[in-house]
């Protein structure tokens, strides 16, 4: 019994040991990982399909990841930090580019002479370390307010309006929620929070690179998301644990008036066969505020090379094709995600596939923030988010939080030795 | 040219036997070598470096202590550890006192005791994943199980996940749900282990249940109450799948264990070096526990008591 296990575990052993080579020895199989489940996975199977169809000599295949962003990270960083070559391509978020280049886990797509002028150049910037450009954009996504045409019948002027509005809908129609968004401490938090500081005229870092979190706008912004649950109570406390899906289910039960999400929450709220809304739903720019401006985060994914792929031109090949008008148009038809190519926005068919108005679209992407691009960025949201959770949740004023952070991010900064000069 | 000895012969023989022992040993010791010492010296000697990941340009510098430095000051870690000592003591002191309950009842059970038995220990049998997201569904939502109830008994329920205190309800109930069984268990097999005759010879001479239990059933348990409570201190002690599924460490850091803060900086900010420190000092930490309860087992198991 017990040496039947020894042996089998022996035999799983060198099963796993000689798996990669075997695949790589019989055919060359093209591996891209990303998202691979629900409508975007088969999507990229079909966009994939047609990319092998005419390169025949290439065998692509999928490498499902996790759709949590952390989750995907980690799995990652697992791969890449054990140099495998597999998989070939990777689906990265907007915030990983600068880490993975600087960790030499992806490589320079230089050589390959990309048309970057052809993307939007705040998306190209993320996708640049030292100078060289590492990843190209896949498809950017911005945050928007949703609202109930039914319950509230214009968009918000600004953040207070955005109050009064909701807390009507609350009194008036009964709504249970005002607004809905993303309250959970993770990444989306540090994006709705720069929506709401640049609405107050805020940045998590000045021009210069300094960060500068503790400012009076920092302040406003963050007493003002506080306010919205705890004062105004048209934000739920639960919110605190909420992350986009959650905020959508309860938008499309019908529970709130407002809601801040991107754009892939639309058509899903459009659908009647899972929506108790459809019809009823209306998508505007994040509003603004006094001293600042509507703001919106800009996330987004790149297609970048590993940097141990041992075929890296046919992987160019694949993005380069994934990244054809054609593929970015179908990708906003059936996903809802925004090309990254500001031409199409001219383009009768966009207009047909959006589910708003393209120059709106555009509008709204022009104005969109960059968080800022680090190798240690994770590092620095994760203390962003820490404070932001505890000021959200009482157990700290917004001023000290704030202040906590900064001086957390600024000593992060030193010590790893990116402080930009004169700080 | 002499005779060898019969001594001689024998300690030649007993050598060999001695070899023979050390040689069939050794596959065993040397894959608790591969598996447990060797890693250990590993993350030892990691910890001694600075490993950025985020960073192959600084190279992998020895720093010595300095990493051990950084966590005696880092103001997150030793909330952590606050968070997790707090942790340890609640669920071990539940899990013990339900569990003995629990083991006293099954004990008494005279019907559909496999039965009975089986159904008590499923949620031990159930992946802690699982478990956690149940209990996180339980609670999430303002429109879930807990609040409802909550509500229906004329109480207003706190958002859980979202106050610092409040957090750790559903945190340390979902452990003692889980663990319960297990302890249960454990003690359930030292109650059946006491002879039968000692509580009648009790009851004839006038004990009655409690100080039966007292006198009788409490000390006989000793044993089997300490490696319960040797068990889930160190379990408890590493906490992080709970913990990482129900609440991520929030709000805040305020339910952060320091399995979990460990995780964080390795597998998120990806300081193999200062993560390695802090996985050491809880491998110390846990080491010493284990060794002092050991020592405190091994008295009592090995004590001749007269049954």
């Amino acid at each position: 019994m017990r040496h039947n296990r020894i042996t089998a575990a022996a035999a799983l052993i060198v099963t796993i040991a000689a798996a990669p080579s075997c695949t790589r020895t019989q055919t060359r199989v093209l591996t891209v990982s990303g998202s691979a489940v629900g409508r975007e996975g088969d999507l990229l199977r079909r966009q994939i399909e047609r990319f092998a169809r005419s390169h025949p000599s290439l065998t692509v295949a999928v490498r499902a990841t996790p759709d949590a962003a952390d989750a995907r990270h980690q799995l990652y960083v697992q791969w890449l930090n054990a140099r495998t070559a597999d998989p070939d391509v990777l689906q990265l978020d907007v915030v990983w580019t600068a880490e993975f280049a600087a960790a030499g886990w992806i490589t320079s797509l230089d050589r390959f002479r990309p048309p970057v002028d052809d993307f939007f150049p705040a998306a190209v910037a993320a996708d640049r370390w030292k100078g060289a450009l590492y990843a190209l954009p896949w498809f950017v996504d911005v945050g928007m307010l949703y609202r109930r045409t039914d319950l509230v019948p214009r968009p918000p002027r600004d953040l207070a309006d955005l109050t009064q509005l909701a807390r009507l809908a609350q009194d008036g129609a009964g709504v249970p929620y005002g607004m809905v968004w993303q309250g959970a401490r993770y990444e989306g938090l540090v994006t709705v929070f720069l929506e709401h500081l640049g609405a107050f005229g805020g940045a998590i870092l000045d021009d210069s690179g300094r960060v500068a979190v503790d400012s009076e706008a920092a302040e406003q912004a963050l007493t003002y998301m506080r306010d919205a649950i705890h004062a105004e109570r048209i934000v739920p406390a639960a919110a605190l644990a909420w992350q986009e899906e959650q905020t959508r289910l309860a938008f499309q039960a019908g529970q709130a008036a407002f809601m801040r999400n991107w754009p892939y929450a639309y058509a899903l709220l459009q659908d009647p066969s899972q929506s108790s809304v459809a019809g009823r739903v209306a998508v505007t720019p994040m509003p603004g505020a006094p001293g600042g401006a509507p703001t919106a985060a800009l996330g987004g994914s790149a297609l970048a090379i590993n940097a141990h792929s041992d075929q890296p031109a046919e992987a160019y090949a694949l993005i380069d094709f994934l990244l054809q008008p054609e593929q970015m148009i179908e990708r906003t038809r059936i996903v809802g995600q925004y090309p990254a190519r500001p031409a199409l926005y001219a383009t009768q068919a966009l207009a047909e596939a959006l589910a708003v108005s393209p120059s709106d679209a555009l509008d709204v992407i022009a104005r969109a923030v960059p968080r800022p691009i680090s190798p240690v960025y994770h590092e620095l949201s994760q203390i962003l988010q820490i404070s932001l959770h505890r000021a959200l949740t009482r157990q700290q004023e917004p001023r000290p939080a704030l202040q906590e952070a900064a001086a957390a991010m600024r000593a992060l900064l030193a010590r790893v030795k990116l402080a930009p000069p004169g700080s | 040219m002499t005779a060898p000895s019969p001594a001689t012969v024998g300690g030649s023989w007993r050598r060999d036997e001695a070899r023979l022992g050390w040689a069939l040993a050794l596959p065993a010791l040397g894959v608790i070598g591969l598996v447990a010492l060797f890693p250990i010296v590993w993350t030892f000697w990691e910890s001694l470096h600075l490993h950025d990941l985020r960073m192959p340009w600084r190279g992998r510098p020895f720093v010595g202590g300095a990493n051990y430095a950084e966590a005696i000051a880092d103001a997150r870690f030793l909330e952590a550890l606050a968070h997790t000592a707090g942790f340890v003591a609640a669920t071990v002191t539940l899990e013990i006192g339900a569990g003995l309950l629990l083991a006293l009842a099954l004990d008494r059970l005279a019907r559909a005791r496999g039965l009975i038995r089986t159904a008590v220990l499923l949620p031990w049998a159930i992946p802690t994943v699982v478990a956690a997201l149940v209990w996180r569904f339980i609670f999430e939502s303002p429109a879930g199980l807990a609040n409802a109830a909550l509500v229906r008994l004329g109480m207003a329920p706190p958002t859980w996940f979202a106050d610092a205190a409040a957090a750790w309800i559903p945190l340390v109930l979902a452990d003692v749900w889980k663990t319960t069984p297990f302890v249960a268990l454990l003690l359930l097999a030292g109650l059946q282990n006491i002879d039968r005759s000692l509580h009648d010879a009790a009851a004839i001479d006038g004990a009655g249940p409690y100080q039966q239990f007292r006198q009788i059933t409490l000390p006989l348990l000793t044993p089997a109450l300490l490696v319960a409570f040797l068990f889930r201190t160190l379990d408890a002690f590493r906490v992080f799948d709970i913990v990482y599924v129900m609440t991520g460490g929030g709000p805040g850091t305020a339910t952060e264990s320091i399995a979990m803060y460990t995780f964080t900086v390795i597998m998120q900010n990806l300081r193999f070096g200062f993560g390695s420190a802090l996985s050491m000092i809880i491998f110390a930490v846990s080491f010493v526990f284990a060794l002092a309860g050991i020592r405190l087992l091994g008295g009592h198991a090995f004590e001749d008591r007269p049954a």
